[in-house]
């Protein structure tokens, strides 16, 4: 039933998209206003691996669209869309360390030495679809990506290509106030922090592409949303003020982790969800639970806006799903039972309210701006050793401080913007089987300067993450050399990872300090790179 | 004979006492001072050019920069005729109406009783020490866009200046309301409901290139001169709105060689300054007809048929407009402020619209480094939207950087008409809902 529903809802997406990129292109009523707008770019990324060679070799075509409509009851209409075509040539041109042969000799192997962990799990099966259909269908519908997924990661049966394709429409009210409706595949923004997602969590990420380091902006999944937005604009106390609501009516999809096999595989997840216990043993997954599609499973949240002196704040309120996979023992929880599909765990996605609020305050002491942004979940789930997985309240915060510092001995009259973030997260029922920390602060910093009237950039960014004890450096230096071409040439450096773990699930080792396979959460996503040192260049043409 | 006129006036306001109000004749004479005739220099007619070869003969009535960019052989400047800006009837009434209740506070930034129209019509005094200030105050409330404009489309161009290349082109548009001081777009005198009393707000857009695309700006500047303007921008790859710390409105804006702080001749607080009047003279200044000069004709094509000013000179870095004889004040502003970029600006004010068609920029040293030019068109030989809205449209600028030998330039199309910005453009929602 499942299938069914969600070929008939990609039918029927794949109709509207089919109809809307249509109605953009060539719409010839008599309510069309201005011509369709385009914009885009093509890309190539070339990164290399230390040790491995080539670990990328990404190329990207992207266009954007927008067509204003006319109407004579709503104002602002248009029809906007972006869509995406990606080829990456690493599994052709490495095929030795990525792609549907990439065999690995331990699990692990990626990120530490081989160590007693490598007596109770195998190494990950790389793209198991096409290695192994057993491990596959313990699999389907999460993480079951074959090499052509890979490679053309746009082109699948969610229609990634479509990255988004929505409708606009403003209908002013007689007292001023606005209310605008959106409808289609969109991404849904309300964080206010670079890289951390504390409230930004209404899409799904897809981390295959580069782990934590590509922009939201290019690795959100976009959704088939619905949000309606009352923008009451200011009042006697507030400058501005609009209350929104976001209604996720697409069918549940969670985090792409990356599927073992791929260059991008965070937290190694991909591997360890494809491992079987050593000597043909069962799988570590049984079965994903699968949320079909119905009014039931889908997602929304409220969130009210506004700025009030020199604070800009919101309020938000969300009921979605965790996009992390939750890890339930089958069975018992000691002894897996043999099933069907004989494995360890089911990965479960369990359902979370959120409430929080962000607020940016610019200090005119400091000349500064400072950003906090919270969240308080309930619902989500940790990962434990003996037992499997425990719900767990949490809190999430960042704070931000921004500051632009003009320092002519660096040879440019331009200010440097000097960034600094740091996150805490803290898992508020914690148990000591836990591989997360009960507290954990990741600090940043981003420090950027502009030269040559802004068309040269260098810059560098710093990632601590302290309960793993591992860091990420990244300098990078981008030139735009005309409205055309940009360049950008840069290192990410990882180190740490260090960090073990013990697991007794299996009956083995308890209490010992295997690396396996739950120390890759303690490790982090920074830690769990550290063999993943690269030298990174993409050039764009934007057009 | 109106040099005698103008030397008269000018005695009469020396004489006087800072104290004194002013009276409806000021009001007269600062809004028409071409009434009884138009300023003349020996040698000077319309039509003439000043170039590499005349122009030691025209320094009295050229600015340090003009001056140096003539002599230099890097552009040419030809003359217009003089022609009377007048602004709107109701920011001359609304200046009547206000006239005897405006008095600064005891500190820069501090003013009472302005509610619309120009502050301070009198004619400014050397031996007045408050009378830059003053000027200044003229400029913030000017009519200088009018209650509300929009420039829609704006080209900003990036040029090499020693090669002529054109490095980068950035196509904005922008819109600006006041909330406040407002006398002819209702509702006036103010916008309602204004909880943090916002005195102006300055909303920009980029549509091209693709790579800044979606970036916009949002300056709201406070009725209280005191308060530091929000200043938030929204970066289009990260969809969501930062807010700015003023070391942004100093720097480039977005590579080019114009601050924030640059916009229109100043846009800043009045108490980020120090500002002392130099006196009032006769100079050259870049105002025209618009319809009558040099248009580019690859830059900008409409269905209305508009086109944006050429440019030429060297690396392309000046407009190709006429400059007219008109009266200036010469007004200097120092940073309060030591780690300042700059140390001073030099701005000449056209003493009729209040507008800064010349400025210079001074580095930390002292030295010259940049130079400011805004063309102002004549409302009646522009669009035909704008005739008769008494405002003086901003239709041309150049940045030359001086010392890089870099310029950038911008070519407007300049619309007065209030159903361009409605309030909802000026509020930080806007920034989200238009650059999703």
């Amino acid at each position: 039933m499942s299938k069914r529903i969600i070929t008939t809802m990609n039918k029927l997406a794949a109709g509207v998209a089919v109809g809307v990129t249509a109605m953009a292109a060539g719409y010839t009523g008599t309510a069309v206003a201005a011509d369709t707008e385009w914009a885009g770019f093509v890309e190539n990324a070339t990164y290399l691996r230390d040790g491995v060679g080539l670990s990328k070799f990404r190329n990207t075509a992207q266009a954007e669209f927008s067509k204003p409509i006319e109407s004579d009851s709503w104002s602002n209409v248009s029809i906007n869309g972006t869509l995406r075509a990606t080829y990456d040539g690493v599994y052709d041109l490495n095929d030795d360390e990525f792609g549907k042969d990439a065999t690995e000799e331990y699990l692990g192997a990626n990120w530490h030495e081989q160590d007693l962990s490598s007596t109770i799990l195998q190494p990950g099966t790389p793209l198991p679809c096409e290695n192994d259909p057993a491990l596959c269908d313990n699999l389907d519908g999460y993480m079951d990506q074959d090499e052509k997924d890979a490679k053309y990661p746009d082109f699948n049966d969610q229609l990634d290509f479509i990255r988004e394709l929505y409708i606009s429409a403003d209908k002013q009210l007689d007292n001023g106030d606005i209310i605008n409706l959106s409808f289609g595949k969109q991404q849904v923004v309300w964080g206010k922090t670079d890289l951390f997602r504390v409230l930004d969590v209404i899409n799904p990420v897809d981390y295959s592409r580069h782990n934590i380091y590509d922009e939201l902006e290019d690795i959100r999944i976009p959704q088939w949303m619905l949000t309606a937005e009352w923008r009451m604009g200011p009042n006697e106390i507030f400058d501005d003020s609009n209350l929104s609501v976001v209604w996720n009516i697409d069918k549940f999809r969670p985090h792409n982790l990356g599927t073992c096999g791929q260059a991008y595989r965070i937290v190694d997840a991909g591997c360890f969800f494809s491992s079987r216990i050593i000597g043909g043993g069962p799988y570590v997954i049984n079965d994903v639970e699968e949320h079909d599609w119905s009014l039931a499973n889908s997602q929304f949240g409220l969130k009210w806006e506004g700025v009030y002196g020199d604070a800009t704040f919101s309020l938000n309120a969300l009921h979605y799903r965790q996009q992390l996979p939750s890890i339930h023992t089958n069975g018992n929880g000691v002894s897996p039972v043999p099933g069907s599909n004989f494995g360890l765990f089911n990965i479960h996605f369990p359902e979370v309210n959120l409430i929080g609020g962000s607020i940016d305050y610019y200090s005119m002491n400091q000349d500064a701006v400072w950003r906090l942004e919270t969240s308080y979940t309930q619902g989500e789930e940790q990962p434990r050793d003996a037992y499997g997985y425990k719900e767990t309240d949490m809190f999430r915060y960042v704070i931000g401080f921004d500051k632009n510092i003009t320092i002519p001995e660096l040879g440019t009259r331009s200010a440097f913007l000097l960034s600094t973030q740091l996150f805490g997260e803290h898992i508020l029922d914690h148990e000591r089987d836990m591989p997360n920390e009960a507290e954990n602060w990741i600090a940043t910093m981003l420090f950027k300067g502009f030269y040559v009237n802004n068309r040269l950039s260098p810059q560098i960014i710093i990632a601590h993450d302290f309960a793993a004890e591992a860091t990420a450096i990244a300098p990078s230096i981008e030139y735009l050399i005309d409205d055309h071409w940009k360049v950008n040439a840069g290192f990410n450096i990882k180190e740490g990872g260090e960090k073990k773990f013990p697991w007794s699930v299996t009956g083995g080792a308890a209490g010992g300090v295997q690396t396996e396979p739950l120390a890759r959460f303690l490790n982090g996503p920074i830690g769990v790179a550290n063999q993943e040192d690269e030298f990174q260049m993409s050039v764009r043409y934007s057009f | 004979m109106f040099n005698k006129t103008f030397i008269s006036l000018a005695l009469t306001a020396a004489v006087s006492t800072s104290a004194m109000a002013a009276t409806d004749q000021d009001v007269e004479n600062s809004f028409y001072p071409y009434k009884s005739g138009v300023p003349s220099y020996t040698g000077l007619s319309a039509g003439m050019t000043i170039n590499q070869g005349n122009v030691d003969q025209f320094k009295e009535i050229l600015d340090p920069a003009m001056y140096e960019f003539i002599k230099a052989g890097d552009t040419e400047v030809k003359v217009g005729e003089t022609t009377s800006f007048d602004l709107h009837s109701s920011y001359v009434e609304a200046t009547k109406a206000n006239l005897a209740n405006v008095k600064l506070g005891d500190n820069p930034g501090e003013i009472s009783g302005s509610v619309a129209g120009r502050p301070f019509p009198a004619e400014p005094s050397l031996d007045d020490p408050r009378a830059g200030e003053k000027l200044a105050w003229n400029y913030k409330y000017g009519y200088n866009w009018g209650d509300s404009a929009a420039i829609m489309p704006f080209y900003w161009k990036f040029r090499n200046m020693e090669t002529g290349k054109l490095e980068r082109t950035l196509k904005f548009n922008f819109h600006f309301l006041n909330f406040t001081h407002r006398t002819e777009q209702t509702p006036t005198p103010a916008i309602t409901p204004n909880p943090s009393n916002l005195f102006r707000g300055i909303y920009v857009q980029v549509l091209e290139p693709f790579d800044v695309k979606n970036t916009q700006l949002l300056i709201q500047r406070f009725e209280d001169d005191l308060k530091r303007d929000n200043a938030y921008l929204y970066l289009g790859f990260q969809r969501r709105v930062r807010r700015l710390s003023s070391g942004q409105v100093t720097d480039s804006f977005l590579g080019s060689d114009v601050m924030i702080e640059d916009f229109e001749g100043y846009n800043g607080r009045i108490s980020d300054m120090n500002w002392t009047f130099k006196g009032a003279r006769n100079m050259l200044v870049p105002m025209y007809n618009h319809n009558e000069m040099e248009l580019d004709s690859e830059s900008h094509k409409d269905d209305e048929g508009y086109q944006v000013v050429a440019f030429g000179g060297k690396g392309n870095c000046f407009p190709n407009v006429t400059y007219q004889l008109r009266k200036v004040y010469e007004v200097e502003s120092a940073s309060v402020d030591p780690n300042h970029p700059i140390s001073k600006r030099q701005h000449f004010i056209d003493a009729q619209t209040f507008t800064i068609p010349r400025n210079i920029t001074y580095d930390r040293k002292g030295d010259m480094w940049k130079s400011w030019s805004i063309g102002q068109a004549h409302p009646d030989h522009h669009l035909p939207q704008n005739k008769g809205k008494g405002v003086a449209i901003d239709d041309a600028f150049t940045m030359v950087d001086m010392q890089a030998q870099h310029c950038t330039t911008g070519q407007f199309k300049g619309i007065v008409d209030p159903s361009l910005t409605p309030q909802s453009k000026m509020t930080v929602q806007n920034l989200r809902a238009s650059g999703k």
